[in-house]
């Protein structure tokens, strides 16, 4: 993974040091919440309903076992225990005092981390696929080239001040697991008919309360140019999108307004008046940093294990968990395992300090020190030779890491919700909470099979139930909480908005909606039809009259 | 001019320091139980409150000063609206943390 140079160092160091100082300006009272409050949200610090909560980066969502350790080390020291895993790929802290947050980002800083551009209209992390660099449908790692956009959008002087935050996605692969269609840029590595690498570039996408799937703005993109063209696309935006109104600032309105070949076109305008200038890196720059991205070195191992295979056959939770929690990884017998933190009964996306610690233990013993973390609020432990499993799986499961659950129905994402967010109209957690208890089997999960729940305590959408197969949005209904119904979303390659159902439910009837409609799957389904083609070929009449009745 | 309200009224912040959620007491001080905090009856009472919160404000004690509608029934007194009384309470999935353990949960 990529390595700090010494700029880098230093200027996450100097940054450190500059918030340390504005902090004690705070408490001494020389700065006022108004001008403070600009700085903090710049380092990630926000104040949220019980205490403030500090959002740290995770570039494209790779971690070393040693910055795992580091983050375990803040939750123990500095919070309550536990740090919360994000759809944004980061992870947030609940508890921290504003006097130790230097302390906080300077323990970061040393192992190469940092909350800076979490927050704020600005470029924020740029996410990817949680596979990348070992997945077996990939056309190249995205992660060089998220790496090489970092680099360029971090404290990028002239999108310091962006209409509204700005969210990059990037995949390698065939199959979209990083929801690209969803963000303000949407980028798709690919090889063109000369066996070039370069891009799709998409743009205009985004949730909130009003979703829009991005569109192509360019069908191929060299590499070489992909700094000066995302140059000319924020420009045009940084020019172009409104600043009149906060719920009408992002580019998705913009494009959505001007046309998106207009857009494309002031994008190739802007771009042939800077393409040749050195924005664009040298070729042996992209090359330095994709050496950071090299493959491990795994010797090709046997597929088949007959011990794995003998466990599974005694044991359904572990055939289970091979079966959703491992993906095929590019080198034969090696897996990419996904750890669920969707426990039943949890809460989803949170891991305690001594789960983090033995995650970066089991990252050291069996996937190269490498852990990722998922858009669908899971980590990954890339790179395991198959015959590890059953020794791996042991170590997870006795630590409550080892729900078989991964792409199930109790696979849930949820926003932090009321619970802690201030944001928010509704409570998240304990919505899926429930739904995970309700369907507490796992043989019936199992026969339900992929299906993607996706709860938001508000219409800014952090839990994605646009592009829930099963959305779930909460709004505030004259002070009481109340949940509507959304079906038929998509965050992957087929990406979908997901249609309010009908009226909306409160606490314990959006559970039983939700149950209603797998019902109607279940009983409506037919061979091997999963639940997205189910709807999509059904259509929402038959989900809506199981859920209201025919009155 | 005093705000209109329609109803009983607190007054909240967080502590500057630590974020954690405080009440206005009837006595001017910040406290974290909200059985201390102290209710307006009229626009003229939560005038006199604001004044004292907007003065912790700006001796940087707290921030973030909201009036909010209180819930009055029984002998008790709690936020109305669940997103304030959630401020009161701590998160509800971790009934382990918040003040609903303890007023003194972190001491």
């Amino acid at each position: 993974m990529y390595a700090y140079d010494a700029y880098d160092h230093a200027i996450v160091n100097a940054r450190v040091a500059e918030f340390r100082d504005q902090v004690e300006r705070r408490m001494s009272g020389e700065l006022t919440e108004e001008e403070f409050r600009p700085l903090r949200l710049m380092n990630g610090l926000y104040l949220q309903l019980h205490a403030y909560m500090l959002r740290v980066a995770i570039p494209y969502g790779t971690l070393s076992a040693d910055q795992m350790r580091k983050l375990a080390h803040i939750a123990r020291r500095y919070d309550k225990g536990y740090g919360h895993f994000t759809t944004r790929q980061n992870i947030q802290y609940n508890w921290p005092k504003l006097s130790e947050t230097p302390d906080i980002l300077q323990e970061l800083a040393d192992v190469e981390m940092h909350a800076i551009q979490t927050s704020g209209n600005v470029i924020r992390n740029v996410t990817t696929d949680q596979f990348a660099g070992a997945t077996a449908d990939e056309v190249a790692d995205p992660r060089p080239y998220a790496e090489l956009i970092r680099q360029w959008s971090s404290f990028h002087p002239e999108f310091s001040f962006l209409p509204r935050k700005f969210k990059i996605a990037i995949t390698g692969a065939r199959e979209d697991r990083a929801a690209i269609k969803w963000h303000d840029i949407g980028l798709v590595v690919k090889e063109n008919d000369a066996g070039e690498i370069g891009f799709e570039v998409l743009a205009g996408g985004g949730m909130g309360r009003t979703p829009v799937i991005a569109k192509t703005v360019r069908d191929f993109l060299p590499v070489k140019d992909l700094l000066s063209y995302l140059e000319a696309m924020l420009r045009v935006y940084n020019e172009q999108g409104r600043r009149d109104n906060k719920y009408k600032a992002r580019i998705k309105i913009l494009v959505e307004a001007m046309g998106i070949e207009e857009y494309a076109r002031q994008v190739e305008e802007e771009w042939v008046k800077i393409k040749h200038t050195p924005i664009d890196v040298p070729a042996e720059e992209v090359a330095r940093i994709k050496a950071f991205f090299a493959p491990p070195p795994l010797a090709v191992l046997s597929e088949d294990v007959p011990e794995v295979d003998a466990l599974a056959d005694k044991n359904f939770i572990f055939k289970s968990w091979l079966h959703n929690n491992t993906g095929r990884h590019k080198v034969p017998g090696y897996v990419n395992v996904t750890i669920s933190l969707k426990p039943h009964g949890g809460i989803p996306g949170d891991a305690t300090d001594g789960q983090m610690d033995l995650v970066a233990t089991l990252a050291d013993t069996y996937s190269q020190s490498e852990i990722r973390v998922s858009h669908e609020q899971n980590l990954i432990l890339p790179h395991v030779a198959r015959k590890d499993l059953p020794l791996l799986w042991a170590e997870l499961d006795a630590a409550g890491l080892g729900t078989p659950n991964a792409g199930l129905l109790t696979d849930i994402i949820a926003c932090p919700g009321l619970d802690y967010c201030s944001l928010a109209n509704t409570r998240s957690i304990p919505i899926a909470q429930t739904i995970t208890e309700r369907f507490d089997d796992m043989k019936r999960l199992m026969d339900i099979g992929p299906l993607k729940i996706k709860i938001s305590g508000c219409i800014n959408s952090c839990g994605h139930h646009h592009a829930g197969h099963i959305g779930i949005l909460g709004v505030d209904r004259r002070g009481e909480e109340n949940y509507q119904l959304l079906l038929g979303g998509s965050g992957a390659e087929d990406a979908s908005k997901a249609a309010i159902l009908g009226p909306g439910f409160d606490e314990h009837g959006i559970v039983d909606a939700v149950e209603k409609v797998v019902a109607v799957y279940l009983g409506e389904r037919e061979d091997g039809e999963e639940f997205l083609a189910a709807y999509r070929r059904l259509g929402a009449d038959v989900f809506k009259e199981a859920v209201y009745g025919t009155d | 001019m005093a705000k209109k309200i329609t109803g009983p009224q607190l007054v909240l912040a967080n502590r500057l320091d630590d974020g954690r959620a405080v009440f206005l007491t009837a006595a001017g001080n910040w406290s974290n139980k909200v059985a201390d905090a102290a209710v307006a009856a009229n626009e003229e009472e939560l005038s006199a409150l604001m004044a004292i919160a907007q003065s912790a404000e700006v001796a940087n004690l707290v921030v973030s000063v909201t009036p909010v509608a209180a819930d009055t029934a029984g002998n008790t007194v709690a936020p109305a609206h669940i997103k304030f009384a959630m401020q009161a309470r701590g998160p509800s999935v971790r009934s382990d943390l918040g003040y609903q353990v303890s007023p003194n949960w972190e001491q």
